[in-house]
């Protein structure tokens, strides 16, 4: 497969075979965001024909109701800290246990315990962490951002911990003989090392933290401070639901995060492990 | 000294991050393992009960039958997944033309809300998926099959599976970027292509991101929950409840509170249980290779 | 190095972005005045409350009214409970949880609020049953009401000359004519549980006791025994509605309906606003279902849709009486049904929205008994049971199970009753 220099059609016939089960949706998705309340039918020709109009004013008129730049500068700073938080203390930890876990006990136990961390129903923590960080002044963004850094621990320590698999010791052992210390070994060797992991991390990390209700719901309940999925919340109601402003928000809140990952996935691919093993 | 060195650093490193851990994690465990011994509703005054809530577990047909449920899922959903996520990721990391503009169309499927998955899924399922099977003619489809208690949990499937293969596959492309040109170029001179050389050069490379992607999905999907929401509330007839969504519907919104924390206290267990399970055996496949 | 640059910048980042949403905050917080702040669980009505909120607030010095309308509010009340962050003001529902919120000593009495004189009887009846055993005192205040039972399409009643059905052989005699003209008589929208409820409730209301749970949680009585009925003439409606109703949601009921596709719809006034968005110039009407079999056995199914709650914790009662004078103003409540077809709690002359012409009888004699589903917990999941047996359609196992289920769900609150009746000798 590899060594082949031309195109691998196979793959792509697939990849293109695959793609119509996520064109289909984004269609009704994007139609529908332009479409009027009163143009929505249950027929499938209705569903699938293209709006009368294409105005913006599903657009205009979701960003007045969601606030839209005031949610996503909110979302956008609890994802941002959330994820450079998260490289920088999720990494460092991975790779301290990941190092360690293999010859002693307390490292291998802090990281079975940590990593068994992801298994905690999100339910029962709601409650008592509702009420912890209004105890310690946190019920607010920062707050959110804390709670978001220990939620992604366990995955993202396994993650790291497993990509530190692949890198030899050897490249550590190299540093020390020069009389780099451990800390400055890190940052120096294994952290750029580690950069394909990092986007990959980055990219999980930021969906899961963008697309998040309930978290951001239960702290920072009652306080001004809305984010982009807590706004879109508004459309909603239980004898009502506007779909047409709320595809249209749904369609604006997917660009930013779109953007994000088409970066990181060139940081994913073009991974430095490659050159750097050898 | 060099070596004292380098254990103090470590230290240094664990101890403040498994304070915060422990701060957030497990201290509000704690309280609510302790709410899981009372009646609490998530308001107002309780009462302790002692075990009442563990034993009324047990013979709770509805957790029963939410378990049966959520395992079931879980497994086909896993397996669906990873087979499907594993060939995308290979292709998308072959030679391919318009790479970026795939990997940015795989990973849509992610970044939908879940309103708006709920919405297209139930439109497909309730009004195309069945006028396309009647127009081929298959008549056990051509009725909504989220309306039906023994086909909804295929509906769900699809959609976490739909959602998933994103996250999976980016997992397996970093994965793949771990495996070195040469051991190709060695492989190539072997003579190891197409099946025989993934068989036997990439899945043995990738094997632990085999393991956290296994460990992901399960976990994941025995959590379901944003899905169920989305398609189907567990319904019709209650067959589509999953664990989490009895948890969070009855403990929160309803006035369980105490008897969902003695829920949830078992079903971490239980899938702490199951995941250590599934890496003490990779871990042995690991070494095996 | 390069993590070095990446916390800079991130440091940089959050210092901005902060800075920013400081200025959000902070600028109208006002030392003097006297902060009264309402949580409401109706996101529908955010847009009345915000008037309302700018009304007051440019009409007093003294107190400074917030009123948030946020869209699951219930879980939102909730974390700020278990916070001890209350409000001052909660505007809720008239159902279960309010009945455990007065049971948990949330709320105040408000007895003493010169307002609730003028409001209807029937509807602090209604309120003072919800309590789970009798309290001294007052918690409520009803706003506004809603009201269940068939919408139908007027326009096409017209055409053909079909009357409102009074009793249950007329309704059954209608559908089959109206069956007979081609027509599909209802629309059912079941893959949404809670939409089973709507013709479980409007039927209950007429068959069963108005108090059947307290009679079931005293002991005296069982649901097999009083709810056979409703669920045997339930499953005669099915056969009137779409041959799989089970596939179609609560949103896809109300855009079949709203363009035409069923004559009827038995559902609660609150859906009329859903389906205007889609037909906004659909002719419709409602009337009382009329389950029983005697004219004069029905009753309009009517249940407490907002009710307002001071909190214990309320530091200003004067102020949020203040408050709640001027949510109570005719003018308010006027405007407040006019944006969401709702009855008002209040005694007085209100213009009542066209959709409810059919109900008016029924609602100027004060003939109202409250939604049956106010009483059950959400955890027993009746709606799914009530979908699960129209599924099955074994009444015996339905009722079977809704007896069994009801003595696991309440046990908390039978002991409670128990407990009070041997305390208060009876």
């Amino acid at each position: 497969m590899i060594e082949k220099k031309n195109t691998n059609w196979l793959a792509m016939a697939l990849l293109i075979l695959g793609l119509s089960t996520i064109a289909f949706p984004l269609y009704l998705t994007i139609v529908i965001a332009f479409k009027q309340p009163s143009e929505m039918t249950n027929s499938i020709s209705g569903i699938l024909s293209l709006p009368k109009t294409w105005s913006l004013s599903n657009f205009r008129e979701a960003m007045r109701v969601t606030n839209f730049w005031h949610s996503l500068a909110n979302s956008l700073l609890i994802t941002i800290v959330t994820v450079v938080l998260s490289i920088a203390i999720h990494s460092i930890m991975g790779y301290a246990l990941g190092r360690n876990k293999a010859g002693n006990k307390f490292y291998s136990f802090v990281y079975l315990f940590i990593v068994s961390g992801m298994f905690v129903p999100f339910a029962i923590l709601m409650m008592p962490l509702a009420k912890q960080t209004a105890e310690m002044g946190l019920a607010n963004w920062f707050g959110v951002i804390l709670l978001y850094v220990v939620f992604y621990m366990p995955m993202n320590i396994l993650l790291y911990s497993g990509y530190l698999v692949n890198i030899p010791m050897a490249l550590e052992e190299a540093a020390r003989v020069d009389g780099a210390s451990t800390w400055r070994t890190y940052w120096k060797i294994i952290f750029p090392i580690m950069k394909p992991m990092h986007a990959t991390v980055a990219v999980l990390t930021a969906l899961s933290v963008w697309n998040d209700v309930m978290t951001p719901l239960v702290i920072m309940a009652g306080s001004e401070t809305n984010t982009l999925p807590l706004a879109q919340l508004n459309f909603q109601s239980q004898f009502g639901t506007n779909y047409n402003l709320a595809f249209a928000s749904y369609l604006l809140s997917l660009i930013p995060i779109l953007i994000f990952y088409v970066i990181c996935q060139k940081q994913i691919l073009n991974g430095v492990v490659n050159g750097a093993v050898k | 000294m060099m070596k004292n060195e380098r254990k103090i650093t470590f230290l240094c490193i664990t101890i403040p991050i498994l304070a915060l851990f422990v701060c957030f994690n497990t201290i509000p465990l704690i309280r609510g393992v302790i709410y899981s011994f009372t009646n609490f509703k998530g308001f107002g005054k309780y009462d302790w009960v002692g075990m009442r809530n563990y034993i009324d577990l047990f013979s709770d047909a509805r957790v029963g039958k939410s378990y049966l449920f959520t395992f079931k899922l879980a497994i086909v959903t896993t397996i669906v997944v990873n087979v499907i996520s594993l060939l995308l990721a290979l292709a998308l990391n072959g030679k391919i033309r318009a790479k970026s503009f795939f990997r940015g169309a795989y990973f849509l499927p992610n970044i939908l809300g879940a309103l708006v998955v709920g919405y297209i899924f139930n439109y497909f399922f309730t009004y195309i998926f069945p006028a396309l099977a009647s127009m081929v003619g298959i008549e056990s489809l051509s009725t909504s099959i989220l309306s039906s208690p023994s086909k909804a949990w295929i509906g769900i499937m699809v959609v976490c599976a739909w959602q998933a293969i994103a996250m999976n596959t980016i997992i397996y492309i970093s994965g793949l970027q771990t495996v070195p040109e040469d051991v190709y170029e060695a492989g190539g001179l072997d003579g190891a292509t197409g099946w025989k050389q993934f068989r036997y050069l990439t899945f043995p490379l990738i094997i632990p991101f085999f393991s956290i992607n296994m460990v992901l999905c399960v976990k994941n999907f025995l959590m379901v929950f944003d899905q169920i929401m989305a398609l189907t509330k567990g319904g019709p007839a209650q067959s589509t409840e999953s664990i989490s969504y009895l948890i969070y519907n009855n403990g929160m919104s309803g006035g369980q509170f105490g008897f969902q924390s003695a829920n949830a206290v078992v079903f971490f267990l239980v899938i702490v249980f199951v995941s250590v399970a599934q890496m003490k055996f990779s871990s042995s496949k690991e070494e095996q290779l | 190095m390069k993590g070095k640059k990446i916390k800079r910048l991130g440091l940089a980042a959050c210092c901005m972005m902060a800075a920013l949403m400081m200025q959000g905050c902070g600028s109208n917080k006002n030392g003097q005045k006297i902060e009264i702040e309402i949580v409401q669980y109706k996101p529908e009505a955010a847009v009345y409350f915000d008037t309302v909120e700018e009304a007051f607030n440019a009409t007093h010095d003294n107190i400074h009214l917030t009123i948030s309308s946020p869209n699951d509010a219930m879980t939102i009340l909730r974390t700020r409970f278990i916070r001890e962050d209350y409000p001052d003001i909660i505007g809720i529902g008239g159902d279960i949880n309010y009945s455990y919120f007065v049971d948990a000593g949330i709320l105040a009495d408000v007895s003493d609020y010169e307002g609730i004189n003028n409001i209807k009887p029937a509807y602090l009846n209604i309120a003072e049953a919800l309590k789970l055993v009798p309290i001294e005192g007052s918690y409520a205040l009803p706003y506004v009401a809603n009201a269940a039972g068939i919408l139908y399409n007027r326009d096409i009643f017209e055409e053909n000359g079909w009357v409102i059905p009074e009793n249950w052989e007329e309704l059954i005699a209608l559908c089959d004519q109206i069956q007979a003209a081609g027509k599909m008589p209802f629309y059912f929208g079941f893959k949404d549980t809670w939409t089973c409820l709507a013709p479980w409730n409007a039927m209950a209301v007429d068959l069963a006791p108005a108090d059947v749970t307290k009679q079931v949680n005293r002991g005296t009585t069982t649901f097999a025994t009083e709810y056979r009925e409703v669920s045997e003439k339930y499953l005669q409606l099915l056969q009137y509605g779409p041959s799989d109703p089970f596939a179609y949601g609560y949103n896809d009921a109300c855009t079949a309906f709203a363009r035409g596709e069923s004559v009827m719809y038995p559902i609660g006034s609150y859906a009329v606003p859903q389906i205007l968005t889609v037909n906004p110039d659909l002719n419709v009407d409602s009337f009382v279902m009329p389950a029983n079999d005697e004219k004069d056995g029905n009753t309009l199914n009517s249940g407490v849709d907002l009710l307002f709650a001071v909190t214990a914790s309320c530091e200003n009662k004067e102020a949020a009486y203040e408050v709640l004078d001027f949510l109570y103003a005719d003018e308010n409540i006027q405007q407040y049904i006019d944006a969401q077809n709702a009855i008002p709690c209040k005694e007085g002359e209100f213009q009542l929205a066209s959709m409810l012409d059919g109900m008016m009888g029924y609602i100027e004699a004060g003939n109202m008994t409250d939604y049956q589903d106010h009483y059950y917990p959400s955890e027993m999941a009746v709606d799914a049971q009530i979908q699960t047996f129209l599924i099955n359609r074994d009444v015996d196992a339905f009722l079977k199970k809704f007896d069994t289920d009801w003595l696991r769900y309440n046990r908390d609150i039978i002991r409670l009753v128990q407990k009070y009746e041997e305390e208060h000798g009876k």
